[in-house]
Parts: structure tokens; C-alpha cells; sequence
């Protein structure tokens, strides 16, 4: 499932702009090929991350995979229902499954993110 | 000067593209192709509806698995026993007809090349199941072996074998009329689905009365199968079934209908950790190079043989070892970071006597291995030290490594647990 109007990575985190604010999340795909999610590290409030750094991390009872910040931001909110309800991403990963919100340094680093078609085709040639 | 003979075989695989399992277009009914992944050079399921639900199934009704990876060889001829009792740690020539054994084949070093269940179809026919991973390394093994090409005692380097039974891959047409490829229905419920399927002919007091690591060979559903009371789940009540490969979509199929659950990859490994069941690569050999008695399986490496391959290696380990795996139970309630491979065991002092090598969540726990120091007191309660796993972490102050010895706080904690269990 691909949502239209957000923005994605090819890590497979999407980004939901408004104004100078992201919200971002991982796909659909990403929440379907880690599987069950146990346990979610999300980064802390007010720390600055450059683009495509480390921002959280996802494990599942597969594997541990890193979440990397699609554009250079500062955290200014995150979602501490994960802490407990982590599955909120497998159940919902572009709604209730959203990690955290930023705001944005550039936005001209946006302009490397693919739209909802674009992510489309490069599903497809996975 | 004459180089020491060390006795170790060394195998170079090449990285094939993955083969497709026989069943692989039965996943794709069930499955994605995101949860599919390769394993062992096969394409398989990691899961159909969820670990969970899978692992679940096993421990309250039934689950199948595809097993058609797994290697089967027959080993057969006049010789197959005593050969197999020179290549094998465990007893071979005194095994009945219907009977299954687990083993190792080690090489003149000592070192594990793979753990093996034998079946013994008839006087002098064996098939030995080996495991996906190893299964190029262990043909390329039995042919060196067959060839003389190998020193198989390095204190008597010109000894020989003296047998030469006849070995055939039993998964491929060219070889072999009797093919067989594995299909394991596991959990309390599998005994009702295997009589269930079962055809006249064969009472079914000879599936009921099936002791465990024995077999029978029977029809269910008009195939012809190898029922066997083996497994790698801890199910007491478990069969594999092998069966012809052009006959194995047929019977996933009727076991399926039948009520057994498909279970992938994910709850094999959950299961298996859950019961204590060591992996190749991980619980045995693998980096620390751990040998049958450090994985709690000396049994299965009988020393009182005369002879076999790796036999004084064995004898020394199995008085020198300083290592043990053990199984741990360990916090895994909802918020808690799941502990993973390498991850530190720390004593009541904080000291680390060992690593994890393999752990699963199973419900609200952590089951794990661990590769701990023997003679370390085995305090009643642990804890684990998750180490860093990424960059960020080493920023924050988490540790890459800890030595045996070495003292740190814990961040969950834990016990020592039963080494296995049955479900």
C-alpha cells in the first residue's frame, strides 16, 4: 500500500510535509518485510540529525533495522505510544504507526525524495 | 620437513543463485514474496500469517513445514553401516531396521561438519538427512572420503576407510529411483492428521505405537511416505514425512486440508530455540568452533567406538572444554529490547561469563543460547547486556565488545533454565 501525497526514501521511510514540519514513518513495504515489530528506539526530542543519519530503530522477530532521517531536521515530537504498542506499525504504519515529527533544516533536500508514483515503480523493480 | 597433518577439511562453496524449494510455488499461494528469503542457497518462507500464530500452532495443534531443502543420501551396500560408523560419532551398525539416530560427521580435526539424523531402511540401506547448508560441503566430503583423497586419521595418516558403499543423492532424478524430500507436521495434533490421511492396509496402531527416532513406511493419502518420529520443534508428538518430490505439493496440500498450519522459516528457528535445540553455525561449529560436548550433546559422540573420524580430537575436548551452552530465560514483555546474537551474559557480579548465540521472543519472555565460561558459578539470576548495533549507539556511550571477566551493568535481567525442553 502506497499513499498518495507523501514523499519516500529508498530505505523505505515515508515523509509527510507540512509547512517547514515532516511527520515520517516507515512504508508499508518496510513494515511488511521486518514483520512482527517488538520493540521501537526513537530518537530523543530536540536532537538534530542530518540527512540520511541514523534517526530510530525498528526490531522485529526477525531483525533489527535502522530507520535513517530522510532530510536534515530537529525532532520536536515522537510517538511514545510505540514504546508500548510498537505493533501500532504493522497495523497502521502511514496513521498511528508514525515515528516522529521534525522540523525541516532545507527543504530543498525534499526535492531528492520520490513521490507516491515514483515509489510505485521502484517497488516494482525490487 | 614433512608439514604437520592437521586433518581439516576445507570446503570453498560456491555462492550459487538460489534454488527455488519444490513447494515454492505453494508459498506463493500462501505468502509474499517480500517475506521470502533465502536460506541455505533455497528461496523460502519466513512466515505465512505470523511467527507467532506459527509457533503457537506447534506448541497447542499442528504445523507443517516445508523441509525440501534438507539433503537426503542414501548410503547402501554391504558396507553402509560400518562405513557410516567410521564417518559418524554416534553407534550405527547396531541400529534396528526402522530406526533413526542423531550424529555427527566430523573431519580427522575434530571439527563438526554437519549434524545428521540416519534412518536405517534396511539392513543395508541408510538415509542420511543432512542439512541445506552443509549439503555441498558434505557430498563434496563423502566423495573425498570415497576417493581416498583425505587423511581420516591424522596419527595414522595412510589408514584407510576399507568400505566403499554405494552414495546417492536422494533429490535427484539421475541418481536415484527412490527420491525423498522432507515435510515435517509437527505439535499435539499431527498424530490425528497423519491417521487421518492414512490409507488401509497399515494399522494404525503402527503410527500410534511409533516410538520416537523410529519410522515406518506406509501410503497416506496414496503417497508413498517415510513416517518418521523426528523433528526439530521439541514437539513430543512429531513426525517428518519424506516422500517423492514430484509428490510433495500433494501432500502439503492434504495436510493443509488435513488442519495442519503452514509455518515458515521465523517459528522453525522460535521453536527450535524454545526447545533448546542447537542450529549448525550457531549452537554448533560457527565462530567459536563448538563441538557436540559443549552443545550438550556428548551423548550422541561415542568415545567407547573403536574408531571413527575425529575420534581423538573428541577425546580431548570432551575432557578440556571450558565452555557449555546453556538455555536462558530472559524479560521480553512488551517495551523490551529484543536481545540478539552476541549480545553479553553477565553473572550476579556484573561480570560476563558469555555471549548469546541465538534467542527468540516467546510470548512475554525471551528464550536464548548461550555460549558461556563452565566454571562459572551459575548464579539464579542474570542479566544481558545488549551491545551496540549501530553507530548511534557507539556515540551514546554503548560498548562493541566485552571480554570474559570483564564487569559492566546490565540493562534487562534473567535465569538459567532447564537445558531442553519438551512440549
Amino acid at each position: 500500500m502506497i499513499i498518495e501525497g507523501l514523499l519516500y526514501t529508498k530505505d523505505h521511510e515515508w515523509l509527510k510535509i507540512e509547512g517547514d514540519q515532516a511527520t515520517i514513518g516507515i512504508t508499508d513495504y518496510a513494515q511488511q518485510m521486518l514483520g512482527e515489530i517488538i520493540f521501537v528506539e526513537l530518537p530523543a526530542i530536540d536532537a538534530k540529525y542530518p540527512q540520511h543519519s541514523e534517526l530510530a530503530t525498528a526490531e522485529s522477530t526477525k531483525a533489527a533495522s535502522d530507520i535513517y532521517s530522510p532530510v536534515a531536521g530537529k525532532v520536536t515530537e515522537v510517538n511514545d505510544e510505540l514504546e508500548t504498542t510498537p505493533e501500532l506499525i504493522n497495523q497502521d504504519c502511514y496513521g498511528n504507526g508514525w515515528m516522529c515529527k521534525m522540523s525541516i533544516t532545507d527543504s530543498k533536500e525534499t526535492e531528492s525524495l520520490m513521490d507516491s508514483k515514483e515509489y510505485d515503480e521502484y517497488l516494482k523493480g525490487l | 620437513m614433512k608439514s604437520k597433518i592437521t586433518g581439516e577439511f576445507i570446503f570453498e562453496d560456491a555462492q550459487d543463485a538460489p534454488t527455488k524449494s519444490v513447494l515454492y510455488e505453494k508459498h506463493l499461494e500462501l505468502t509474499q514474496k517480500s517475506q521470502m528469503a533465502d536460506f541455505a542457497g533455497y528461496i523460502m518462507p519466513l512466515w505465512y500469517s505470523s511467527i507467532k500464530a506459527e509457533h503457537d500452532a506447534v506448541r497447542q495443534k499442528a504445523g507443517i513445514f516445508d523441509c525440501t531443502h534438507m539433503s537426503t543420501i542414501e548410503v547402501a551396500g554391504d558396507n553402509s553401516a560400518g562405513f557410516l560408523d567410521i564417518i559418524t560419532t554416534n553407534k550405527i551398525s547396531s541400529m534396528q531396521v526402522g530406526q533413526a539416530k542423531y550424529s555427527y560427521i566430523l573431519d580427522a580435526a575434530g571439527n563438526i561438519l554437519d549434524d545428521i539424523i540416519i534412518y536405517r531402511r534396511k539392513e543395508d540401506n541408510f538415509m542420511v538427512v543432512v542439512n541445506a547448508g552443509n549439503e555441498k560441503k558434505i557430498r563434496a566430503y563423502l566423495k573425498a572420503l570415497l576417493d581416498n583423497e583425505i587423511v581420516i586419521d591424522v596419527e595414522q595418516p595412510d589408514k584407510k576407510i576399507g568400505f566403499t558403499p554405494i552414495i546417492r543423492d536422494m533429490k535427484d532424478y539421475a541418481c536415484c529411483a527412490d527420491r525423498r524430500v522432507d515435510i515435517a507436521v509437527q505439535g499435539p495434533a499431527s498424530l490425528d492428521i497423519v491417521l487421518k490421511l492414512l490409507q488401509t492396509g497399515v494399522g494404525q496402531d503402527s503410527i500410534t505405537g511409533l516410538r520416537p527416532f523410529h519410522f515406518i513406511e506406509a501410503e497416506l493419502s496414496g503417497v508413498n511416505c517415510i513416517i518418521a518420529r523426528t523433528g526439530y520443534t521439541g514437539a513430543k508428538i512429531c513426525f517428518e514425512l519424506f516422500v517423492s518430490p514430484e509428490n510433495a505439493e500433494h501432500l502439503w496440500d492434504i495436510l493443509i486440508e488435513a488442519g495442519g498450519l503452514p509455518c515458515g522459516l521465523g517459528s522453525r528457528d522460535s521453536l527450535r530455540i524454545e526447545a533448546g535445540l542447537p542450529l549448525y553455525g550457531h549452537e554448533l561449529a560457527g565462530k567459536f568452533n563448538i563441538s557436540p560436548f559443549e552443545a550438550g550433546y556428548g551423548w550422541a559422540v561415542k568415545l567407547d567406538k573403536d574408531f571413527f573420524i575425529g575420534k581423538a580430537a573428541m577425546l580431548d575436548v570432551s575432557k578440556n572444554h571450558s565452555m557449555k551452552v546453556l538455555r536462558l530465560e530472559l524479560d521480553g514483555q512488551k517495551g523490551v529490547r529484543p536481545v540478539r546474537g552476541h549480545d553479553i551474559v553477565l553473572d550476579d557480579n556484573g561480570k560476563c561469563i558469555g555471549e548469546i548465540l541465538s534467542c527468540a521472543k516467546i510470548g512475554g519472555k525471551q528464550i536464548a543460547l548461550a555460549y558461556v565460561n563452565k566454571n562459572a558459578n551459575e548464579p539464579d539470576k542474570i542479566e544481558i547486556y545488549y551491545l551496540a548495533r549501530n553507530e548511534r549507539q557507539v556515540q551514546q556511550g554503548r560498548k562493541e565488545s566485552i571480554n570474559i571477566g570483564e564487569k559492566c551493568d546490565g540493562d534487562i535481567t534473567g535465569k538459567i533454565i532447564s537445558r531442553f525442553q519438551k512440549f
